[in-house]
């Protein structure tokens, strides 16, 4: 038993033919469309030749019938991915259907989508002349009239934030002037917008498509942007409307990113959340250990003040340890985020001798407010870490008269970033890479390092497990040491959650469940030390797990991003990106820094503006949920996922048409290059009833053109670029334009260059003798090149064979007459193999008596997939496919 | 006489835009303003296309929620949205006949682009109208008739063959009726064809055989038809056969006669001079014999073939489309067989379209040379010797005059139209000026035409490759299956109502018909009865009546005046 009678691969006016006449016969059909309207190519034309019947007007009765056709079925935005035929003469066929992202039953067309959108892409349902958003009705007769979101996949920026953060959406959002909109966005994830703003390594940046070009966006720096301009107006928005409690309360141990965004997400759902904090303070190592010169004190406090406005509720000064007790105080859940408070020690000797201490506690200390004083000392920070440049450029703060970072790592190997590295350097910080610590010395305080040469850090596994050259030895005078080689979990304050041995806390990876019934854990303590992000990532996904926990569903249900769209697929697709140069704006460093005050100074409006319009838009959605917010039926659904599925039919049609020449594989032209420079495609938008102007006018200046010239056999009966064929319709598509061109501009003269005006058909030649009389004028001989002057004017070099000899001739506007191609990717298809003719065409393989037949029985090509047809030579091959294909249900006696 | 009171209507009202199409010429937005207050209207609005998906959704969705029982759609002929909106009505639970259209678009903008206040104000009396007709209007239900599941074609050409076939492989019968002795048409006098080297000869033999292995298929040769009557899908066609006349019920009919070839004036290029032959004759030369290429007794060495003999001039203004592609190919089975042949194509412009530009390449890579000549400058011919002499100006080396001495001399003709007044008259073939059979529409409706029933296919609408021919008899085939295999047809239902009380059986309604819909029933005292199926709804009948016992459904006496008290309503300016 098959689904459908006839599958029906293609729905412009070939395959709305073959499906309608089929449909009327009685037979069961399946139109398969990969965009998301139905209609091909004949929907977008101006009028047609020879009736000058407005092609809109013709095509959308076809439209409708298809559409509502009782025997017809559609799917659009649907791609054919394989095509078995199997022993009864039937056809399996997967069918790889691309997600709307709109639950096209809701959609009213209503536009507001479109209208939130904030993501412009050239429209190519007007030759790109103009924009149209991300978030898009197709074209104004579209069927489905339905909404559809144009997503590549994910952005590699947003791909890149461990956090889950929309880092495309908020840059959009900042492009289109939304500050608190992009501040809202990035509260969808977590309140410590401020602080990551500054503090983050922006793996986003790394990511960013600009980067392989000028330089990435200044992602993070945005982020920063939008903080200070949301906390700035403080007072003036609205704290956010309190969701429906849900009669659950969850405890939270720690405070840092990972336990605040847990925070933050539980009461978003309607949770009563009470954060219970060791440490006087409440913000985990942004408020212990980085430096106010990253990131200062009142950004970390007023991010945690966002928690208050939700009702979170901080006891600081609350260690915790047993979490038996604190369940059974009515918490519901508890979530264990206590991070790595401990510092791992170097264990060599000397290690007590006054004068050595963690540079984990000296930040503490110096953030706490108590006094630190290092006026004048020597001091060497041991570590190549984050922390490390942390705790030496905030020892040069302190007065130190030198400081000196020792680490195993050659410099460029690390593990601290790049830039940091450089930025310590710039302060006067004296780098001693690959060395490790002997020992420490000094009578009653540190006076001396003993270093030993470090000759590799890692084994051959890649496992940490430095060798040293005991020879290569070096003393270095220091009377403070910083160590600052490591931060480890306190895995004793909860040994129920840490096998004997473990140096983490034990969580499911997938659940964040803990061997405790109720009790969840993420964050540093599971993973070891991290970043803020992929804290912030953790503690959200727990909160998720525990929301669903606490709502008694299944431990699933994470957001699966959508495959990465690779640079290449972004530049390729981005022909014309301009170069915009990456805003670099780099802190001003001393080499003998005082004072704790932030080095990095705020963007500007212009600045952020600047820098968010440097987009390439790489997901072309960037997610920043605005339509979903503006979709008054609520149909608009980003979690969709693509789907395959297989149905069985009888017999075959394929009818996806032609690709049009591809016109700036004739650089001579300057198309792409020159913007009054258009193909034949572009002319008929611009004369269509739904044109992008009002009017005939040319894409460069808006000027109305007087003289146009036209360029034939653009990419056809060329050996230059492999297409000896003739594509049989654009002389006499461009003859209708020279009419309608004529009716528009009256006093235009248009001149076309020719080889030979093939106007072979009923009716085609008179036709051609009317846009003669109409005043066309025709020249026989091949356009050699084009070249744009100052004005946007174009100088034509041509050889004129009625008169002899090469010219040159200025023209306003050209319109290059593309041909076609051949539709690529038809043939594997299929698993049988498609035959295809030398040009790449489907092949007809009995064309005299069996028009459309092809190498495999029962599939049928109908149209320009076989090679050049224009409109009524389509219909009728597309008769001819249906008429056959309906004999050859009949004889595999497939039940009609 | 006043016109009877109906009862209140609630009538909705869409103007369309057609995308710029009306709107740059008629104020949409005044047109509807101007009608949102006529009685009965309860919803006005203007559509960018009143066509397009979401429109249609919005008007079903206005026929529920302000429960509408009458609808108009101003935009565009009926012609080409009458079905679309009726099925809107339709699909709104509406019965299709309380749905009008009004065209101000074929009507008003295009027809008035040089005045926007006229058009517009033209439009909206159009559209009251519309809605005057629309107060008036009574559901309608189609008529239902069984078709007949048989087809009969007429020539037994290529295109003709292979529609028969193709009808009786999806299980309908077939009737091929074919003037001449045997089937296979022109192409079966054909040897090696373009653009797949298949002989036309082969390519006929196979389809006779292949009708020959078919029972569903009747084969009457010497045969013609002589009458056609009967209503949609199921008509009586008379075949005469060697003088004996039968009568056959078929649902559809196609016609597949084919075509002539031109044949040139004695004179005509030295037409008729020793070494002067038409492309149909030097086929047959090349069909027909083998070696090296012998004419008139004397071998050929030297060929020239000039093209548009009798096409693209002032007596015949179409191109003949096959011609060039049918040169060149010639010229490259000539070159085939002897290689020292020299070739001469003087030409215009040279219209090998499609895969046929790769002919062209061919026959130059294999020595012809091509020679061009202005659309005013045709060559001249004379005879020198046992040879042609052509004198051309070729364009192609900057004008040069060059006169060239040639054994053979191709006149590339073309196509021309059979003359076939009979056929013509008993379907009411619709004729060109080309004097070539005309589709309904040649875009969108390339077999079907305006006589119900019939379709063409094959060189009898244009010139066309045997390819060609072939893929619109499928397509024929595939329009006829479309109608036929379904067993029923829906009819219109508005057409001509006799009150049979005030017939006075005077016949004049008899003669006044042009589908013979209407006949007089006996009877103590006759009267007029109209067959629904056979009644186009032209109206003819209605005025010629004495008694004003005709009325039109759907255009009933009472709408019309109804339309045109509205239209010569006031027009606020």
């Amino acid at each position: 038993m098959t689904d459908y009678d006839v599958l029906v691969l293609g729905s412009g006016i070939g395959g709305m033919e073959s499906a309608l006449k089929l449909g009327d016969m009685g037979y069961r059909v399946l139109v398969v469309e990969s965009e998301p309207s139905i209609g091909g190519k004949m929907i977008l034309l101006s009028k047609v030749f020879p009736t000058l019947d407005c092609a809109s007007c013709i095509s959308t009765p076809k439209m409708a019938a298809t559409a509502h056709h009782p025997n017809v079925s559609v799917l659009t935005d649907a791609r054919l991915e394989r095509v078995v035929r199997m022993t009864d003469g039937g056809f399996s066929a997967t069918i790889h259907q691309t997600p709307r992202y709109v639950d096209v039953a809701a959609c009213t067309a209503c536009r507001q989508c479109e209208l939130a959108c904030t993501v412009a892409v050239p429209d190519q349902y007007n030759g790109e002349l103009v924009s149209r958003r991300a978030a898009y009705l197709p074209f104004p007769q579209a069927l489905p009239q339905k909404a559809l979101i144009e997503r590549a996949g994910t952005s590699p920026c947003t791909f890149a934030c461990p956090a889950g953060i929309k880092a495309h959406g908020y840059v959009s959002l900042v492009r289109s002037g939304e500050y608190d909109k992009a501040f809202a966005l990035v509260s969808e994830t977590t309140p410590l917008v401020g602080s990551l703003g500054r503090a983050c390594y922006a793996p986003c940046e790394a990511a960013c498509t600009r980067g392989a070009l000028e330089g990435p966006l200044a992602i993070r720096r945005l982020k920063r942007f939008v903080a200070d301009v949301h906390y700035g107006s403080d007072g003036n928005h609205e704290a956010p409307a309190r969701p429906e409690p849900s009669g659950k309360r969850v405890a939270i141990v720690g405070s840092g990113p990972a336990g605040v965004t847990a925070a933050w997400q539980l009461a978003r759902a309607g949770h009563a959340v009470r954060i219970f904090e060791a440490a006087p303070v409440a913000g985990g190592a942004m408020r212990l250990s980085i430096p106010s010169y990253r990131l200062p004190v009142a950004t970390v406090e007023r991010d945690l003040a966002n928690l208050a406005e939700l009702g979170v509720e901080i006891e600081t000064g609350h260690l915790v340890r047993d979490l038996a007790e604190l369940r059974a105080g009515g918490f519901d859940a508890v979530l264990v985020a206590t991070g790595t408070p401990l510092a791992a020690r170097l264990g060599v000797a000397g290690e007590d001798l006054d004068g050595v201490r963690s540079a984990l506690g000296l930040l503490r200390d110096l953030k706490l407010g108590a006094p630190v004083d290092l006026t004048d000392r020597t001091v060497a920070v041991i570590g190549g870490g984050n922390v490390a440049i942390d705790a030496a450029r905030s020892a040069a703060r302190l007065g130190a008269r030198s400081v000196h970072l020792v680490c195993l790592e050659q410099r460029e190997h690390m593990p601290a970033h790049a830039f940091e590295v450089e930025e310590a350097l710039a302060e006067g910080i004296e780098l001693h890479d690959g060395w490790g610590i002997a020992d420490l010395s000094g009578s009653d305080a540190v006076a001396s390092v003993g270093l030993k040469a470090c000759t590799a850090v890692f084994d051959a596994d890649g496992r940490f497990a430095p060798t040293y050259d005991d020879r290569r030895r070096a003393e270095l005078g220091a009377d403070v040491v910083l160590v600052a080689i490591g931060m480890e979990v306190d895995t004793a304050a909860f040994p129920s959650l840490a096998p004997a041995g473990s140096r983490r806390l034990r969580a499911d990876p997938a659940t964040f469940r803990t061997a405790e019934e109720g009790v969840f854990a993420a964050g540093d303590a599971v993973s070891g030390p991290s970043t803020i992000a992929q804290a912030v990532g953790a503690g959200r996904d727990a909160a998720h797990m525990i929301d669903r926990y606490l709502s008694g569903k299944d431990l699933a249900g994470l957001e699966v991003p959508l495959p990465v769209v690779s640079h290449d697929a972004v530049l390729a697709r981005q022909r014309a990106y301009t170069r915009r140069e990456a805003f670099v704006h780099r802190p001003v460093l001393s080499p003998a820094p005082r004072g704790f005050a932030e080095l990095e100074g705020p963007l500007s409006e212009d600045e952020a503006l600047a820098a968010a319009g440097r987009c390439l838009d790489c997901g072309v959605c960037s997610e920043c949920h605005e339509c979903v917010a503006a979709c008054p039926a609520d149909a608009i659904h980003l979690e969709m996922r693509p789907e395959d599925h297989t149905v069985r039919a009888g017999a075959v049609i394929v009818s996806t048409g032609y690709r049009l020449f591809d016109a700036d594989l004739k650089p001579q032209y300057g198309y792409g290059r020159f913007k009054n420079v258009v193909t034949g495609t572009q002319m008929e938008r611009l004369l269509a009833p739904t044109r992008p102007y009002h009017g005939v006018l040319r894409p460069g200046d808006g000027k109305v053109p007087e003289k146009i010239a036209y360029v034939m056999c653009t990419g056809s009966r060329d050996e230059t670029v492999n297409n000896p064929m003739c594509s049989k319709f654009c002389c006499m598509y461009s003859l209708k334009q020279n009419q309608l061109i004529l009716g528009a501009l009256p006093l235009a003269d248009v001149t076309v260059h020719y080889i030979d005006i093939r106007a072979a058909g009923k009716g085609y030649d008179e036709f051609f003798e009317q846009a003669k009389a109409m005043g066309t004028t025709f020249i026989k001989g091949r356009v050699a090149e084009i070249n744009e002057l100052e004005n946007g004017d174009l100088m034509l070099s041509y050889e004129d064979i009625a008169h002899g000899g090469v010219r040159v001739a200025e023209y306003d506007l050209v319109v290059l007459a593309v041909g076609v191609q051949p539709s690529p990717g038809i043939a594997r298809l299929f698993e049988d193999g498609l035959e295809l003719d030398p040009q790449g065409f489907v092949l007809e393989v009995s064309e005299d008596d069996h028009p459309a037949a092809t190498s495999i029985p029962g599939v049928f090509a109908a149209g320009a997939v076989t090679g050049p047809r224009d409109i009524p030579e389509s219909i009728l091959h597309a008769g001819a496919a249906a008429v056959q294909a309906a004999a050859y249900l009949q004889s595999t006696r497939v039940p009609a | 006489m006043t016109a009877p009171q109906p009862r209140r209507r609630r009538i909705g009202v869409y103007v369309c835009h057609c995308g710029g199409n009306i709107s740059d010429y008629v104020d949409v937005g005044r047109v509807v303003e101007a009608v949102r207050e006529e009685d009965d209207v309860v919803v006005a609005r203007e559509a960018m296309f009143t066509c397009s998906e979401a429109t249609q959704r919005e008007i079903v969705e206005d026929i529920a929620a302000e429960e509408l029982d009458g609808l108009v759609v101003a935009s565009c002929s009926p012609k080409l949205h009458q079905t679309t909106f009726r099925e809107v009505a339709r699909r709104g639970g509406l019965n299709p006949y309380l749905y009008s259209q009004v065209n101000i678009r074929e009507q008003c903008s295009w027809t008035h682009t040089d005045d926007r206040a006229g058009a517009t104000e033209k439009a909206i009396r159009l559209v009251r109208a519309g809605i005057a007709k629309t107060r008036l209007s009574a559901p309608l239900e189609p008529l239902n008739v069984t078709t007949t599941r048989r087809a009969l074609v007429v020539g037994g050409g290529v295109a003709g063959m292979r529609s028969a076939v193709a009808l009786a492989d999806v299980g309908i019968e077939v009737v091929l009726v074919e003037r001449e002795d045997h089937l296979g048409g022109a192409v079966a006098g054909l040897g090696e064809m373009f653009p797949n080297q298949v002989r036309g000869d082969e390519l006929a033999a196979r389809l006779i055989a292949e009708i020959e292995q078919r029972e569903a298929i009747t084969v009457r040769t010497r045969s013609v038809l002589r009458e056609k009557r009967g209503t949609y899908g199921n008509y009586e066609v008379a075949v005469e056969t060697a003088g004996k006349v039968s009568r056959v019920a078929v649902g559809q009919i196609i016609v597949a006669t084919g075509f002539v070839s031109y044949t040139p004036e004695l004179g005509e290029y030295g037409y008729g001079m020793p070494g002067v032959v038409t492309l149909e004759e030097f086929d047959r030369l090349l069909a027909k014999s083998s070696g090296p290429l012998r004419a008139g007794g004397r071998e050929v060495s030297s060929v020239a073939y000039l093209y548009c003999v009798g096409s693209r001039n002032e007596e015949n203004p179409a191109c003949s489309r096959y011609c060039c592609s049918a040169a060149v190919h010639a010229s490259i089975l000539a070159a085939r067989r002897q290689p020292s042949l020299r070739q001469f194509h003087l030409h215009r412009d040279l219209r090998t379209y499609g895969r046929n530009e790769l002919a062209f390449r061919e026959s130059r890579r294999l020595g012809s040379l091509y020679l061009r000549f202005g659309d005013d400058d045709a060559p001249r011919i004379s005879a020198e010797g046992e040879q042609v002499r052509v004198i051309v100006r070729d364009q192609l080396a900057a004008g040069e005059e060059l006169a060239l001495s040639v054994d053979l001399l191709v006149l590339v003709t073309g196509m021309r139209p059979r003359s076939n007044d009979e056929l013509v008259n008993t379907l009411k073939l619709p004729v060109g000026r080309d004097g070539f059979f005309n589709e309904i529409h040649p875009k969108l409706r390339p077999v079907e035409t305006i006589v119900d029933g019939v379709s063409i296919c094959g060189a009898c609408q244009g010139p066309k490759t045997a390819a060609e021919a072939v893929t619109s008899g499928l397509a024929a085939a595939a329009h006829a299956a479309a109608v036929l295999k379904r067993g029923v047809a829906e009819l219109d239902p508005e057409v001509a109502i006799v009150r049979a009380e005030a017939c006075s059986g005077c016949g004049e309604c008899v003669s006044a018909c042009p589908f013979a819909a209407i006949a007089l029933l006996d009877g103590a005292s006759p009267r007029a009865r109209v067959d629904a199926s056979a009644c186009k709804g032209c109206g003819a009948c209605v005025p010629v009546c004495p008694e004003d016992a005709i009325d039109l459904q759907g255009y009933r006496d009472v709408q019309l005046r109804a339309m045109i008290t509205a239209m010569a309503g006031e027009v606020a300016p």
